[in-house]
C-alpha cells in the first residue's frame, strides 16, 4: 500500500516538473499576447492619448470606425490586394499539386522542389520589399529594361507609382512568397488521401480530370478551407509589404493616391502618429471581428457543401 | 546517468550565458550608441577616483551614478552629442550618454519609458509641435519651481522661444538654445541684374505678399533665371493665424493664397521644378541646375533620379539649364548653405519674407522621472544660459543662431562672408521679435500634411480645387474628430 501511494507521489511530481517546462512558454505568452489582446480591447473602449489615465469612450470609437469613410476604403483596399493574391497564390499552389500528385507522371525529388517552393517564404519581408522596389524601379529597375528589351513595352511602367499597378504588384508579391507553404499544405493533403481511391478509380477507367474533380478536389476540401482561411487573416492585416515598398514616412505612406494604404497602416497612423490610442484599438477590434465573421461564414458555407 | 547530469548542467550553463549576454547587449547598445558616453564613464571612474573617495570600490559606476555623475540624454538631432562632448571637458566627473532618436520614432519612444515609469532619459527634449502632448502628459520638470526657478533668466532668452517652452499654465519646462526665424536667402548678383539693387529692404519688397511674389517670379523667368527651386519655399511665412481655433479648424485667407501660390508656381513654369532637400535642390544653391519637368517633380516621370547626383547629372544632360534666385528657409538653413553654396558663396543676401515665421527649433527639459535633476539641470543652463557656450556653439557650428539675447547682441554686427558681409545676427533677432507662437498647435503636423498634399492634388491637376478641399475636410474630419469643420 505505501509502495503505490510512493509511486503515486512520484508520478505526481513528475506531472509537476511537467509543469514547470511549459512555465517559460506560458509565461511569455501571457506577458505578449495575452495581456496585449485584452488591454487592447479594454484601450478600445477609452479615450487614450500615449500617457495619463484613458478616460471612458463606451462604444464612441466603434462608431467612429464605423462612420470613418477612410476605414472603408483601406479595408476594400486591402481585400482587393488579397483578394488578387489568393486567386494566384492558391491557382499556383493547386496546379503544382495537380502536376505532383499525378501517379502517371510520378514526378521525383518532391523534397527539392517542396524546399525551393518555400525559399521565399524564408526572406523577411523588409528584404523582399527593398528587392523589388530595386527590381521594379521605374527608370533604373531590371524589370523594365528587359521588358522594353523583348520588345514587349515600348515605355517604361511605372510599377509602384500608379494606381493601376502598385496594388497587383503587392498582391504578386505576396502570392510569390506564400504559394510555397499552401503547396506544402495541398501536398500533405493529397498524400493523406488514400492511395487506393486513385487505383480503383484507374481500374474503373476515370480519366485524368475526373479523377481531379470527384476525388482530389472534394478529399482536399478541408485543406483549402484551412489555406484559404490562414491566407484570409493574414491577408487583412497586410502591412510590412506595402509599407516598405511606398515610402514608410508618415504623410507618404499609401501613395499612390492612397491605393496601397491598407487598414494596418490606417490603424499605424492613429496608434503612432496621431497618438489615439483608443481609436487605434478600435480598428483592431473591428478588423479582428470582421476576419472573425467572415471565417464562420467560410466554415458554414463550406462546411455545408461537405454535407 | 551522469552524462544526463553534466548535459543538464550545460544547457543550464549555456541558458543563462544567454540570459546574461541579452543583458549585456542591453546595456551595450545604449552606451554604444555615442562613444561620448564610453569615453565620458571612463573619465568619469579616473576622477571619481582623484577625489580620494574612501575606498577604491566605490569609485565604480554604481556610486558615479547614484552620486548624479551619469546623465542620460536622448535627443532629435546630433546638436546635443556635441553640447555633450563639449560639456564633458569643462566637468570630466560627468559621463553623458547621448542617444539619438529619429524624429519619427522620438514621441513613442519617450512616451513608452516615461508611462513605464523609467528614472532614464534624464534629458528630453522636444520640436515645438511635439510640446504641447509633453506638457500635459507631464513628462518635463517644473522649472519655474526651486532650485532651478528658470523665470529669472526670462528676460536672457527670445521672447517667442521662452514662450514655447511654457506650457498653458505659463510654467516653464522646456528652454532652447536656438532661434529659427524664416527668412528668404537670395542671389545678389541675380538681384543686381534683374531688379538693379540688392539691398536686402529693397528686396523684402520683391516678397512682400504672394501676388507680387508671382510677379517677381515672371520678371526673373523673362531673364532666364526662376525665383524658387521648388515651390514650397514659402511656406514656413504661410498661415494668418492657427490652423485650429477654439476646436474650430481654421483656414484662413494666408493658407488659401499660399495655396493659389503654389498652383500659379507649378502651372506657369516659375520654378525649377526640384522638390525641397533632393539633389537638384542642393544643386541650386551652387548655381546653374536643369529645370525639371513638372512629373518629374511629381514622381510621375521617375526617368530622372533626384536623390543620386551621378544618376542625375547623367539623366539631366542634354536639358534647360537656369539658376535659381532665391531659397526660403529658417535660420538653420545659414548651416545648409555653408555646405551647398560651394563658388557662389559670398553672392547671397538674406531678406524677410511675406510674414514672419520660424521652423522646428530643439527644446530641451528635464524629466520628471529623472533621478538627477540637479545635474540635469546644470547641463541645461550650460546648453542654453551659458553665454560661454553660446559663443562656443556659434563658433563650432559656424552660423546657427542662438537664443540667448547678450550673445546674440554682442554678434549682432557681426559679418557673413556667405551673404557678402551681412550682418545675419541683427536680422535673425528682428524677425525673431515678430514671430507669433499662439499659431502653433499640435495639429500642425497631421493638418499641413494634409493641406499639402490638397496643394499637391491641384496644381498637378489630378483633382479640382473643390475636390481637394473636399477630401481635405474629410481627411481632417475623421483623424481628429475633436475639431469642427465648417466647409
Amino acid at each position: 500500500m505505501a509502495k503505490t501511494s510512493a509511486v503515486k507521489t512520484k508520478k505526481r511530481d513528475i506531472n509537476r516538473i511537467a509543469y514547470l517546462f511549459v512555465l517559460p512558454f506560458i509565461i511569455v505568452f501571457l506577458v505578449f499576447s495575452v495581456y496585449p489582446v485584452l488591454r487592447t480591447f479594454y484601450l478600445s473602449f477609452m479615450n487614450y492619448k500615449g500617457y495619463g489615465d484613458p478616460t471612458w469612450a463606451g462604444l464612441d470609437n466603434y462608431v467612429r470606425v464605423v462612420k470613418d469613410k477612410f476605414f472603408w476604403r483601406d479595408l476594400l483596399n486591402t481585400i482587393k490586394i488579397w483578394g488578387v493574391n489568393i486567386i494566384l497564390q492558391l491557382g499556383l499552389a493547386f496546379l503544382l499539386t495537380v502536376i505532383f500528385s499525378d501517379i502517371k507522371y510520378k514526378i521525383r525529388g518532391l523534397a527539392v522542389f517542396r524546399a525551393v517552393y518555400y525559399l521565399p517564404n524564408l526572406i523577411a519581408a523588409t528584404s523582399v520589399a527593398f528587392l523589388f522596389k530595386t527590381l521594379l524601379d521605374w527608370k533604373y529597375g531590371s524589370f523594365n529594361q528587359i521588358l522594353m528589351g523583348l520588345g514587349i513595352t515600348q515605355q517604361q511602367v511605372n510599377w509602384l507609382g500608379s494606381t493601376a499597378t502598385a496594388p497587383y504588384v503587392i498582391s504578386v508579391l505576396g502570392a510569390w512568397m506564400w504559394f510555397g507553404n499552401s503547396f506544402i499544405m495541398l501536398m500533405a493533403g493529397v498524400q493523406g488521401i488514400p492511395k487506393d481511391y486513385f487505383e480503383a478509380a484507374a481500374i474503373d477507367g476515370a480519366g485524368r480530370w475526373k479523377v481531379f474533380a470527384k476525388i482530389t478536389l472534394p478529399l482536399l476540401r478541408p485543406i483549402m478551407l484551412y489555406v484559404f482561411v490562414t491566407s484570409l487573416i493574414g491577408g487583412l492585416q497586410l502591412f510590412d509589404l506595402p509599407f516598405l515598398m511606398n515610402g514608410a514616412a508618415p504623410g507618404t505612406a499609401g501613395e499612390p493616391a492612397g491605393s496601397l494604404q491598407t487598414v494596418v497602416m490606417y490603424l499605424y497612423k492613429f496608434g503612432f502618429e496621431t497618438h489615439q490610442v483608443g481609436y487605434a484599438s478600435a480598428i483592431a477590434y473591428t478588423l479582428f471581428f470582421i476576419i472573425l465573421i467572415v471565417s464562420i461564414i467560410q466554415f458554414k458555407t463550406i462546411g455545408k457543401e461537405e454535407d | 546517468m551522469k552524462l544526463r547530469k553534466l548535459m543538464a548542467i550545460m544547457l543550464a550553463g549555456t541558458m543563462v550565458f544567454g540570459l546574461t549576454a541579452c543583458g549585456g547587449s542591453g546595456s551595450g547598445s545604449s552606451s554604444g550608441s555615442n562613444s561620448n558616453a564610453d569615453s565620458g564613464s571612463a573619465s568619469s571612474e579616473a576622477a571619481a577616483g582623484d577625489e580620494g573617495a574612501s575606498d577604491d570600490e566605490s569609485a565604480s559606476g554604481d556610486t558615479a551614478s547614484a552620486a548624479g555623475e551619469k546623465l542620460v540624454v536622448w535627443t532629435l538631432a546630433k546638436d546635443l552629442e556635441t553640447f555633450a562632448e563639449h560639456y564633458m571637458e569643462s566637468h570630466p566627473d560627468v559621463a553623458i550618454e547621448t542617444v539619438v532618436i529619429e524624429p519619427a520614432n522620438y514621441v513613442t519612444k519617450v512616451q513608452t519609458a516615461l508611462n513605464g515609469g523609467q528614472k532614464e532619459p534624464d534629458i528630453i527634449v522636444g520640436e515645438p509641435q511635439m510640446l504641447e502632448d509633453f506638457y500635459d502628459a507631464g513628462y518635463f520638470e517644473d522649472l519655474n519651481q526651486a532650485p532651478y526657478n528658470a523665470q529669472d533668466y526670462a528676460d536672457q532668452i527670445v521672447d517667442y522661444v521662452w514662450e514655447v517652452g511654457q506650457d498653458a499654465d505659463g510654467i516653464q519646462r522646456a528652454i532652447s538654445y536656438q532661434i529659427t526665424p524664416a527668412g528668404i536667402y537670395y542671389r545678389r548678383d541675380i538681384a543686381q541684374e534683374v531688379f538693379g539693387t540688392e539691398d536686402p529692404d529693397e528686396i523684402g519688397k520683391l516678397f512682400a505678399d504672394y501676388p507680387t511674389i508671382l510677379d517677381t517670379a515672371q520678371k526673373l523667368k523673362s531673364k532666364g533665371y526662376r525665383i524658387f527651386a521648388s515651390d514650397a519655399e514659402i511656406s514656413y511665412f504661410s498661415g494668418d493665424s492657427a490652423w485650429v481655433i477654439d476646436g474650430v479648424l481654421n483656414v484662413d485667407q494666408g493658407r488659401y493664397d499660399y495655396q493659389d501660390l503654389c498652383v500659379s508656381l507649378y502651372q506657369d513654369d516659375l520654378t525649377a521644378y526640384a522638390n525641397q532637400w533632393s539633389t537638384p535642390w542642393y544643386q541650386a544653391m551652387a548655381g546653374e541646375v536643369p529645370i525639371l519637368s513638372a512629373d518629374i517633380q511629381n514622381y510621375a516621370d521617375d526617368s530622372v533620379n533626384v536623390w543620386d547626383a551621378e544618376q542625375f547629372a547623367e539623366a539631366t544632360e542634354g536639358m534647360d539649364k537656369t539658376e535659381v534666385f532665391a531659397f526660403g528657409l529658417p535660420s538653420w538653413g545659414v548651416l545648409t548653405m555653408r555646405d551647398n553654396v560651394q563658388d557662389t558663396s559670398g553672392k547671397w543676401g538674406v531678406c524677410a519674407g511675406p510674414a514672419y515665421g520660424f521652423g522646428g527649433g530643439t527644446f530641451i527639459g528635464i524629466s520628471s522621472q529623472s533621478e538627477r535633476k540637479d545635474l540635469a539641470w546644470d547641463f541645461l543652463k550650460f546648453c542654453t544660459l551659458d553665454e560661454e557656450t553660446s559663443n562656443w556653439w556659434i563658433e563650432v557650428s559656424e552660423g546657427d543662431t542662438v537664443s540667448l539675447i547678450p550673445v546674440l547682441e554682442a554678434h549682432a554686427e557681426d559679418p557673413n562672408s556667405v551673404y557678402g558681409g551681412q550682418q545675419l545676427y541683427k536680422f535673425w533677432l528682428e524677425q525673431a521679435k515678430g514671430i507669433d507662437y499662439s499659431k502653433v498647435t499640435r495639429y500642425d503636423k497631421a493638418i499641413g500634411d494634409a493641406w499639402a498634399s490638397a496643394t499637391t492634388s491641384i496644381k498637378t491637376g489630378e483633382k479640382t480645387k473643390e475636390e481637394a478641399l473636399a477630401e481635405f475636410y474629410d481627411v481632417i474630419e475623421s483623424t481628429y474628430p475633436e475639431i469642427t469643420v465648417n466647409r
